[in-house]
């Protein structure tokens, strides 16, 4: 159904190119998945495979892309195209355009020159499919990131095209949710539909995946069976990584003093209750992951530690300061919040710039040379010049952490820290963590990753519906 | 968040009518808000929006605009007093009894009332509008506004820049956030507000430019352009629909007799 031959592509005013001689032959009712490290070239891979990038990129294209027996070149427009492929991006927030979920399936169906009662039967099919019942008055915007990738696959899925093409449709979802969509899949193959699947969570989609394709930087490095492919060690690592290979420090927790103490913390938005009665004591050197489903409340927990959320009720005390009585910025001293989405804080025009912007408003001493360290520890000196945005999701992360990391707080907290990597980046980022736990600090990280949760922290907080479950440290 | 502008969820009044009645309304009130000169008049005018509002079960979100409203008036009535001195002097901005400039900028009846008039209108633009916009959904808008022939890139782009909004508001929030946590501190007061909005700036316009590239390729790829339409869910031209286009064409009506005979 998808055939690559020989692809290659440069995209505007860059000088290497994004894919380099990819060939690839999706058969009809086949799944292939995709995956390597960051800014490997999947999404172009993506964009190639639909026929977008010789549609509406410009750039250097060689190589032929052949959809449902026709080069992508004759068809007329991405429109016509769309009459065959159906594809869900990587960004979710993006694909929300209209205003309830409902509407926002309508707006796909409404296109397919199907008479009324059909629209209907199929919206109500896809609604189901999806578990999207309870949302679906609900505006898109509203959702949280994971129902928003699930209300993009449904719209995509609402064309009825047989051929998908899925760029990280599970990045932000917890280990629930992505089964869920394992499960839609599973259907969907069931159904004979063609799957290229770009993913990092191999173990997931296990069931489905027929072939397995390596890219890395632009270029396939090995295809075939997922059995055969996994042979090779090195790309073992990549999908499985192995955290057992970072060693547990063990630091000495008795005796070392409360640096967040929480207690009684109750939070809502407007009248929705998000955290209630909280109590947590986390103690100087410990590394804690807190994990639970999406929407269980850990990130509007975490806000509340440099103050970014302000209890409804309770107190939350950092070093021993009540953060009702600080400011944000005398918090930054003390915290340091690493967020989920590293874009949302790249504003300079060097990396080097990006790091100093958080030194200089804490009037760092040794400026230069904590700038200098940061970014060795991020393994990001060679890149020190460039501009933050051209780096690769993996470097990015590591960025945003290293921006955190000089300002020196003894508290770093991070949101999904390896949220679309691969295995190896993965493994560089817990590493790095590691690295800070032994130098004196308190890392704390919000994942969903079990076996991050399970090798690298020392404590493991489970939440669910804004309360603590489980808590593997309480005393 | 309090969303500008944004459609929201409800079984009540205004949305059940038709778009066709309801954008008849926002010509006919924008047609009335830009002649009408008469302060009482216009001041009607604005109460009878609340009241529709209310009817319609939408009177919070409407009110939810008047700190915008407050701040426009306030410099709205700053500007014409300051550029369209006219009438009697009733008093100065700068007080006379500070010496070389004192009693230079006179606030003139004129002036005044110029301001007050171009707030009140401004006012019934915003409340008309939003009435239509949180009670309409886009894919109705597009339905309509396709109907009466406008290209559909046209339409797209309308819809797409309405659809920015919220997605700027809760991106410029997260980007502040983000800043706030690293030590940034723009300070309190007018000034902190002016300093915090630069670097924002940067990182908004750039995701969403990218946004807006994935933004476009999805609105292709669910066939948007492809012209071929199935109509669910249309809203026909109900009894509802006759009685408040009978009662907008009396108001019009009358409001021609009113100018005609120069009432207002």
């Amino acid at each position: 159904m998808i055939e690559l031959t020989d692809v290659s592509y440069t995209y505007p005013h860059t000088v290497h190119p994004a894919l380099h001689r990819v060939s690839l032959n999706l058969e009809k009712g086949r799944c292939i998945m995709v995956t390597g490290p960051s800014g490997a070239g999947k999404t172009s891979l993506c964009l190639a495979a639909c026929g977008i990038l010789h549609h509406e990129y410009g750039g250097k294209k060689e190589g032929t892309v052949i959809v449902d027996n026709r080069n992508v070149t004759e068809y007329a427009s991405l429109s016509d195209l769309a009459q065959n492929v159906g594809i869900v991006f990587d960004d979710p927030e993006a694909q929300m355009i209209f205003t309830t979920v409902e509407e926002e399936l309508l707006s796909a169906l409404e296109h397919r020159g199907l008479s009324a009662e059909v629209i209907e039967e199929r919206l109500d099919g896809i609604i189901r499919t999806t578990y999207l019942d309870k949302l679906r008055d609900r505006s898109p915007h509203h959702l949280s990131g994971g129902q928003k990738q699930r209300v993009a696959l449904a719209a995509t899925l609402a064309l009825g095209n047989d051929i998908l093409i899925l760029d990280e449709p599970t990045s932000e979802l917890d280990e629930h949710a992505t089964e869920r969509i394992a499960e839609i899949l599973t259907d969907l193959k069931n159904q004979g539909k063609t799957i290229l699947l770009i993913e990092h969570k191999y173990r997931h989609f296990e069931g489905i995946v027929d072939s397995l394709v390596i890219l890395e930087n632009g270029a396939i490095t090995a295809s075939g069976i997922p059995g055969e492919v996994l042979k090779d060690a090195r790309i073992r690592g990549m999908i499985f990584p192995d955290f057992s290979t970072i060693h547990k420090s063990h630091p000495k927790l008795s005796g070392s003093e409360p640096v967040i103490s929480v207690q009684n913390l109750t939070h809502s938005y407007e009248d929705v209750p998000a955290l209630s009665g909280i109590n947590l004591t986390i103690r100087r050197g410990e590394f804690v992951a807190i994990v639970g489903e999406n929407g269980s409340g850990k990130t509007t927990l975490v806000k509340h530690f440099n103050r970014l959320l302000s209890p409804t009720s309770g107190d939350v005390i950092i070093n021993g300061k009540n953060t009702r009585e600080c400011s944000i910025a005398e918090l930054a001293h003390d915290v340091g919040l690493v967020f989920q989405n590293p874009d949302h804080m790249f504003f300079a025009d060097t990396v080097r710039e990006e790091i100093a912007y958080g030194v200089d408003n804490l009037g760092i001493k040794n400026r230069d040379a904590v700038i200098e360290a940061a970014l060795r520890d991020a393994d990001l000196s060679e890149t020190a010049a460039m501009y933050p945005r051209w780096l690769s999701r993996g470097e990015r992360q590591r960025l945003a952490i290293a921006c955190v990391v000089a300002m020196q707080p003894g508290i770093i907290v991070l949101d999904e820290p390896t949220t679309g990597l691969d295995g190896y980046e993965a493994l560089l980022v817990i590493g790095m963590l590691k690295n800070l736990q032994e130098k004196g600090h308190t890392i704390i990280i919000i994942t969903h990753n079990q076996e991050i949760a399970q090798h690298c922290a020392d404590r493991v907080i489970m939440m669910e519906n804004g309360h603590i479950i489980s808590d593997s440290g309480a005393a | 968040m309090a969303e500008i502008l944004q459609y929201v969820h409800k079984d009540a009044f205004l949305h059940r009518l038709n778009p066709y009645t309801k954008i008849f309304f926002i010509v006919l009130v924008t047609i009335m808000a830009i002649i009408a000169t008469d302060i009482p008049f216009l001041i009607l005018m604005v109460i009878a929006l609340l009241a529709f509002a209310a009817y319609g079960r939408v009177l919070s979100e409407s009110l939810n605009q008047l700190k915008l409203i407050l701040v426009m008036s306030v410099l709205f009535i700053l500007i014409t007093i300051l550029t369209m001195p006219n009438g009697e002097t009733l008093g100065y901005l700068i007080p006379k009894i500070i010496p070389l400039i004192g009693g230079s900028v006179p606030i003139t009846t004129g002036g005044l009332m110029i301001g007050i008039v171009l707030t009140l209108r401004f006012m019934i633009l915003i409340f008309a509008f939003q009435l239509f916009l949180i009670s309409t959904q886009p894919r109705d808008i597009v339905h309509a506004m396709e109907k009466i022939r406008i290209p559909i890139d046209y339409i797209l782009m309308f819809i797409i820049a309405l659809r920015f909004i919220p997605t700027l508001q809760i991106e410029g929030q997260r980007i502040h956030e983000a800043q706030l946590a690293r030590g940034f501190n723009p300070g309190t007061g007018v000034l902190g507000k002016v300093k915090s909005v630069s670097p924002i700036i940067i990182p908004l316009v750039s995701n969403a430019l990218l946004r807006s590239n994935v933004l476009g390729l999805t609105i292709d790829m669910r066939g948007y352009r492809t012209g071929k339409r199935t109509h669910v869910r249309e809203r026909n031209f109900e009894k509802r629909d006759y009685a408040v286009m009978t009662v907008l064409t009396i108001v019009g009506c009358g409001f021609v007799a009113l100018v005609i005979t120069r009432m207002i």
